[in-house]
């Protein structure tokens, strides 16, 4: 019998998923297509509503997971192919080159010091700093080993430079390596690659992208976050002074029938709340506004969450759409929105947008390898939406987190127990029907 | 004192503040040399004796580091660790040691620059309080004993162990303590558990009269004397010799030392 | 501290440039075998390179090494590294201490290479100081029994039972009720797939009883449950004998139940004022009255009107009926509006259903029963709005039914806790009363009926579960989950898990997600069959022990017990090892293992070494 399960998605709930899995004794392939594990969740600076640090939690799971005896993870690689049936699939799992030996890089970070190439946009920190050709995209990545990418590094491009593997004592630069193909036999698949998020700058009312000082709630996260680009210190793209005041606006793209994102995200309003009561905890006489849609503050503890953040913190919250112009001359914002059917505006420093979750851009490549159906938003579509969320239309092919749809943390950790709960099910079937 | 440099112990726990202390090594920030760190599991581990024998054993300064309120990996670890180290620095004012230099900071995993700028403001303030008086100063070393040896009492050790319960859930009864009273009756049994200590550190090599020993500890005559009866009647302390019309007392030391 | 001769071996590592750059290595590593004990100390370009883990090996063997301290980088991510070096060459791996001088010396001190190496030199002689007084320990394994115990025969129950039981365990399931299925019982259909509610959940009762691995009691409860994670003696109640028997985990799954209004908006003072559960039970039983309008108001005594929090499900709810009102309304009528032939008063059924409810509750507050079904009023066409504060349609499916809801002319007004709306009866008329914060006036609107959107509350009998199972309740009531985030359907202590309402209100397909998840985690220990206990416990000397409880008291994992001679005992398979319990206790009977005060202090002395006294 088949006793072991592909797992795609590094984040929490694919991180979940693989522990419940190895700890019963299932071999499990975790399958990550960037450098490191640990997905959105390690991008964010704080969870609410306990203000929890984010990556200080989840830094001992991403440890737990790549140490585990039971747990094979594939980071830099991708599902390409899944052949057979619940019990017994093969997949096919792409290995792209790191050009970096993975049993020898020690982390040391010797090499991203002295590449040569800089300049490149970093997606971990949204785009607000930039990496070299070499580099490990945060710093408690797991596996802490040097990536390079191929696209940038000067040797690979052009033939010239080889720096880092002049500096890497340990020998553990390879420019020979080549993207591999490993045939893996599972007994279930279980996918849960997350989301992505939506570039706001298609709804020109936001302007952002056109100024500088309307940021994503996902840029907001890296900016607030002690080891992000500015060191926790909120700082204005156009002069780099702190704001003294910030406008929230929720429901950026969402919501929205035109852009063909008629739902909701589930986590916005929350996550909203949380960066305007940081703002507050990293500058006390920060003034921070929410305009909402609906405040959907309605799991365990939200809802006093959001009291809190009215009372002891002073977080304003406007119930009214909001769109945003420019004042030219210092880039400060004008933001109109409406009170009691009375149009008003008001300046602000910063504009943060909550923006839309969607699912990631793979999806629809990834879906059709795992066979399975999607809606048409593009989330992988349940079995049944009421009884089996983490089932598919595909036996043995199970679903965990924000693909399945909006979830926020603890919904996928859940889903990604449930997930192996499915995943061993299948598993047992098999032995006792072979 | 220019060239003091300050000998500081740090107690870092496993899952916040070491993780902490390494971020900021990964980031390169860069901060004074003087802090030895010793890592635990939790901060809750620490308790007020060993700060105080570290102290007795020349610390300049001594930091615990936990995780922030509401973080701990053992869910209510650091909130003993608070209490503590409070009790810890009562004991340490009575002794006559500047409290301040046992410094409790809360540095989450994230928080390598903080790490970095909390041990530098430390040293900083460790070199403005000076060398620690305790290797030159008998009389305070003696002290400091008093204190340790009142944190290993069973009053203070058991009062100190369910604040957090009686303020917090009520006693057996329901009952909750408001917590300014609650500190007002520790810093009383600390008091007394310190001075009743302090009678028996002086009085362990050579006998006392009360009125030697209220000269030592700074109290009225007749408190002290309270003191020898309480003492008398726990069987830590008794009559060596009357000189004269005047008893001197000696402690009783258990264990053979 | 033991008879044994300590040979301690000493490993400095360069770390290429990274210590070795600003720390003096060879010099670090010369003052090391110079300390006592020591006998062997070496530096290497990369210790934990292959050829690095080779000469420790090589060392442990040939210089008959007993204790090993390796100086590089940080244990939190090298330490089980050296740990199984030192098992391969046969050495316990508690015989070993990692000095952190990278992350902690040379990567902070880059500018001062002298003060970095003493530095280096002071951490290894704490080192040193630390592992001469270490022990061997032994991870012990703990048997566990293969068996579960799921408490509560609603949705999420049944699921989790179910999972159980097709991972191959047998499960035995509690249920306090007459029947399966719980809540949903009461309710009419579904939202989102508008699937009848009773025949959703009757295949699972049926697959729960089918399933030869569960063993399902009703009408009973938990009375006694001993023992920690593996191994639990339970007692159980079936209808009122005691049954004794023996698990390994127990989950709970004891549901929540619906807030009763009780002098909110008329309830049970005017006719057709009823609560949402009420609705759907009329609804179910096809028992409507003939109405013209119809209002629903939500967050009647949540979100700060009695209880504090936001109830999740009832907007959804709402709309659900609304929508159901909208499409459905001619189907839910009863006998005498539709004038067609129905078997028996179904709908007199329905509203005794509900008076018996009411009365049921009165039964408890002790008052006279009174009231009797209310009569239909005649009219033709349907106005359905719905009085709400914020509507809580998150994610893809409820906010595209609340879409649905508005095309179908359903309205939606919202009001603030300052302006609640009132219901008041003018004449024979129901009216709502109410704040338009656009128009800026107050308005009136003729209503047939009145809905009142409550939330769910926990269980009466949760606290009494709580203190059985020794796992905490949060201020709502309801159970209190390890971490929030992380740890969703686990508790602290080990072995026991909860899902569904019994943690918070959620709707029908969040239950399953988590009855799935805690089948998940419970099946951890049933899986392995053992539990892996932490070597690094506290430990109790009985001797100096005098049973004052205060241990008990602040352990976060419940894994402190007295024994029958009244001293405290550590329960090996769930401590964690975070040594409160140690610093706490006021006879210091307890020490920690492997960060006891004695090594501890030691390593502190070893610090503050030159000072002079």
């Amino acid at each position: 019998m088949e006793r072991s399960v592909l797992v795609i998605g590094g984040g929490v709930a694919g991180i979940q998923a693989s522990l419940d899995l190895a700890d019963k004794g299932v071999i499990v392939h975790l399958v990550e297509s960037s450098p490191s594990i640990g997905g959105r969740m390690a991008q964010l600076d704080k969870t609410f509503p306990t203000n929890d640090c984010s990556i200080c939690i989840l830094a001992p799971k991403m440890a737990d997971c790549y140490g585990h005896p039971n747990i094979n993870v594939l980071t830099y690689s991708e599902l390409i192919g899944l052949e057979g049936r619940k019990g017994r699939f093969q997949a096919r799992v792409l290995r792209k080159a790191r050009y970096v030996d993975e049993s020898k890089c020690t982390g040391c970070g010797e090499c991203l010091q002295k590449c040569p190439t800089k300049g490149i946009p970093n997606d971990f920190e949204a785009g607000l700093a930039t990496r070299r050709a070499i580099y490990m995209p945060f710093l408690q990545a797991v596996p802490r080993v040097a990536t390079i990418d191929r696209e940038h590094c000067k040797f690979l491009t052009e033939g010239k430079c080889g720096v880092c593997k002049k500096v890497c004592k340990r020998e553990a630069i390879d420019y020979e390596m080549k993207d591999a193909i490993l045939e893996i036999e599972v007994g279930a698949v279980i996918c849960a690659t997350g989301y992505d998020v939506w570039n706001p700058k298609v709804a020109g009312e936001y302007g952002y992208e056109r100024f500088p000082n309307v940021y994503t709630a996902m840029e907001y996260e890296r900016l607030t976050n002690a080891a992000g680009p500015t060191g926790g210190h909120v700082v204005r793209r156009s002069d780099s002074q702190e704001p003294r005041n910030i406008a929230f606006i929720q429901c950026v793209g969402s919501r929205n029938v035109q852009l063909n994102h008629p739902y909701c995200c589930e986590v916005c309003c929350m996550h909203s709340t949380k960066e305007a009561m940081l703002a507050k905890e990293h500058k006390e006489d920060i003034k921070t506004t929410i305009f909402y849609k609906d405040l959907r503050a309605c799991s365990k503890g939200f809802f006093e969450y959001v009291g809190r953040a009215k009372r002891d913190y002073g977080v304003e919250f406007v119930n009214s759409d909001a769109t945003v112009q420019e004042e030219t001359e210092n880039h400060n914002l004008i933001v109109s929105y409406d009170v009691a059917g009375k149009s008003e505006r008001r300046e602000f420093d910063m504009v943060v947008l909550a923006t839309t979750l969607i699912p990631r851009d793979s999806m629809p490549r990834l879906a059709k390898v795992l066979g399975v159906e999607l809606t048409e938003f593009g989330f992988i579509r349940s079995k049944d939406r009421i009884l089996a969320r983490v089932e598919t239309s595909v036996p043995g092919v199970y679903i965990a987190g924000y693909c399945a749809g909006p979830a926020d943390i603890p919904e996928s950790v859940a889903q990604g127990s449930a997930a192996a709960a499915k995943a061993v099910e299948a598993l047992v079937e098999a032995r006792v029907s072979a | 004192m220019s060239d003091f440099e300050p000998r500081i112990v740090g107690f870092l726990c496993n899952w916040c503040s070491y993780a902490g202390a390494d971020l900021a090594g990964v980031s390169r920030f860069q901060y004074p040399t003087n802090i030895r760190s010793i890592r635990v599991m939790c901060s809750t581990r620490v308790s007020p004796h060993l700060l105080l024998e570290v102290f007795k054993a020349g610390a300049d300064g001594v930091m615990v580091g936990g995780c922030h309120i509401g973080d701990c990996h053992y869910i209510t670890g650091n909130y003993y660790t608070e209490k503590r180290i409070m009790l810890t620095k009562e004991l340490l004012r009575l002794a006559g040691i500047e409290p301040d230099r046992l410094r409790l900071e809360w540095i989450s995993a994230s928080e390598g620059e903080r790490c970095a700028n909390v041990v530098a403001d430390f040293v900083k303030k460790v070199r403005e309080l000076g060398p620690s008086p305790i290797p030159r100063d008998s009389r305070l070393a003696l002290r400091l004993d008093a204190a340790t040896e009142a944190a290993k009492v069973f009053r203070l050790r058991l009062l100190s162990g369910k604040e957090i319960k009686l303020t917090g859930e009520g006693n057996a009864y329901g009952e909750k303590v408001d917590p300014e009273r609650f500190g007002n009756i520790l810093r009383n049994a600390a008091q007394e558990e310190f001075q009743r200590n302090l009678i028996l550190e002086l009085t362990k090599c050579s006998a006392l009269s009360v009125k030697e020993m209220a000269k030592e500890t700074g109290e009225a005559t007749d408190a002290t004397l309270e003191r020898v009866v309480a003492l008398r009647s726990k069987n830590l302390l008794a009559l060596s010799v009357v000189e004269g019309m005047t008893p001197k007392y000696k402690a009783i030391i258990v264990g053979g030392v | 501290m033991s008879d044994e001769n300590v040979r301690i071996g000493v490993f400095v590592c360069h770390c290429g440039t990274n210590i070795g750059g600003f720390v003096d290595v060879p010099a670090v590593a010369k003052y090391a075998a110079s300390l006592p004990d020591v006998a062997f100390a070496s530096d290497s370009l990369y210790t934990c390179a292959e050829n690095g883990l080779a000469s420790i090996r090589d060392a442990i063997k040939d210089h008959g090494l007993n204790r090993v301290v390796v100086a590089s980088c940080t244990p939190r991510t090298h330490a089980p590294l050296f740990q199984a070096v030192c098992e391969e060459a046969g050495l316990n791996k508690y015989l070993f201490t990692f000095v952190n001088i990278r992350e902690q010396c040379s990567w902070v001190h880059m500018k001062e290479k002298e003060k970095a190496t003493e530095k280096a030199k002071d951490l290894i002689r704490m080192g040193v100081a630390r592992v001469r007084l270490l022990q061997a320990q032994e991870e012990s394994r703990i048997a566990v029994e293969p068996k579960a115990l799921v408490i509560g025969g609603g949705i999420s129950g049944m699921t989790t039972a179910l999972s159980l039981a097709d991972h191959g365990f047998p499960v035995i399931l509690v249920e306090k009720d007459g029947e399966l299925g719980g809540f949903v019982r009461n309710l009419n259909n579904l939202y989102l797939d508008g699937k009848d509610a009773v025949e959703t959940i009757n295949p699972v009762i049926g697959r729960v009883r089918a399933n030869r691995n569960i063993t399902a009691f009703l009408n009973s409860r938990v009375v006694k449950v001993d023992g920690f994670i593996g191994n639990y003696d339970i007692t159980l109640s079936v209808d009122g004998r005691e049954k004794k028997d023996k698990v390994g985990v127990i989950v709970v799954a004891t549901g929540a139940m619906e807030y009763v209004p009780y002098s909110l908006y008329g309830y049970e003072q005017f006719e057709h004022v009823v609560s949402l559960t009420e609705f759907e039970i009329l609804c179910k039983n096809k028992a409507l009255p003939k109405i013209h309008s119809i209002a629903f108001i939500q967050c009647v005594g949540s979100r700060g009107q009695d209880k504090s929090y936001c109830s999740r499900i009832c907007c959804n709810v709402a709309i659900k009926n609304a929508l159901n009102c909208a499409e459905n309304y001619k189907n839910m009528l009863g006998r005498e509006e539709t004038g067609a032939e129905v078997k028996a008063p179904v709908e007199m059924k329905a509203w005794e259903e509900i008076s018996e409810r009411r009365r049921r509750r009165r039964g408890r507050r002790g008052e006279e029963e009174g009231g009797e079904a209310p009569q239909a009023a005649p009219t033709e066409a349907l106005e359905i709005t719905i009085f709400n504060r914020d509507v809580m349609a998150y994610g893809v499916d409820h906010e595209l039914n609340y879409n649905k809801a508005r095309e179908e002319h359903v309205r939606f007004v919202r009001y603030t806790p300052e302006n609640l709306p009132k219901v008041n009866m003018e004449g024979d008329k129901l009216v709502v009363d109410y704040w338009h914060d656009t128009l800026k006036m107050q308005r009136k609107m003729n209503v047939d009926m009145v809905v009142l959107s409550t939330p769910l509350i926990s269980q009466p009998d949760a606290k009494d579960l709580s203190k059985l199972l020794k796992v905490p309740l949060g201020q709502d009531g309801f159970f209190l989950e390890a971490h929030v985030k992380l740890r969703p359907v686990d508790f602290a202590t080990d072995g026991v898990y909860v899902c569904g309402t019994a943690k918070a209100p959620a709707d029908i397909t969040e239950c399953v997600d988590q009855a799935l998840a805690a089948a998940s985690r419970a099946a951890i220990p049933l899986a392995r069959g053992y539990v892996q206990a932490e070597a690094l416990t506290a430990k109790v000397n009985p001797d100096i022990c005098t049973g004052c409880g205060t241990c008990e008291a602040v352990c976060p994992y419940g894994a402190i017990r007295k024994t029958e001679k009244g001293v405290a005992e550590v329960i090996v398979a769930a401590c964690k090892g975070c040594g409160c319990c140690g610093a706490t206790c006021p006879e210091g009977a307890i020490d920690q293992s492997h960060y006891t005060d004695v090594q501890l202090l030691a390593e502190a002395k070893a610090a503050l070494e030159g000072v002079v006294h």
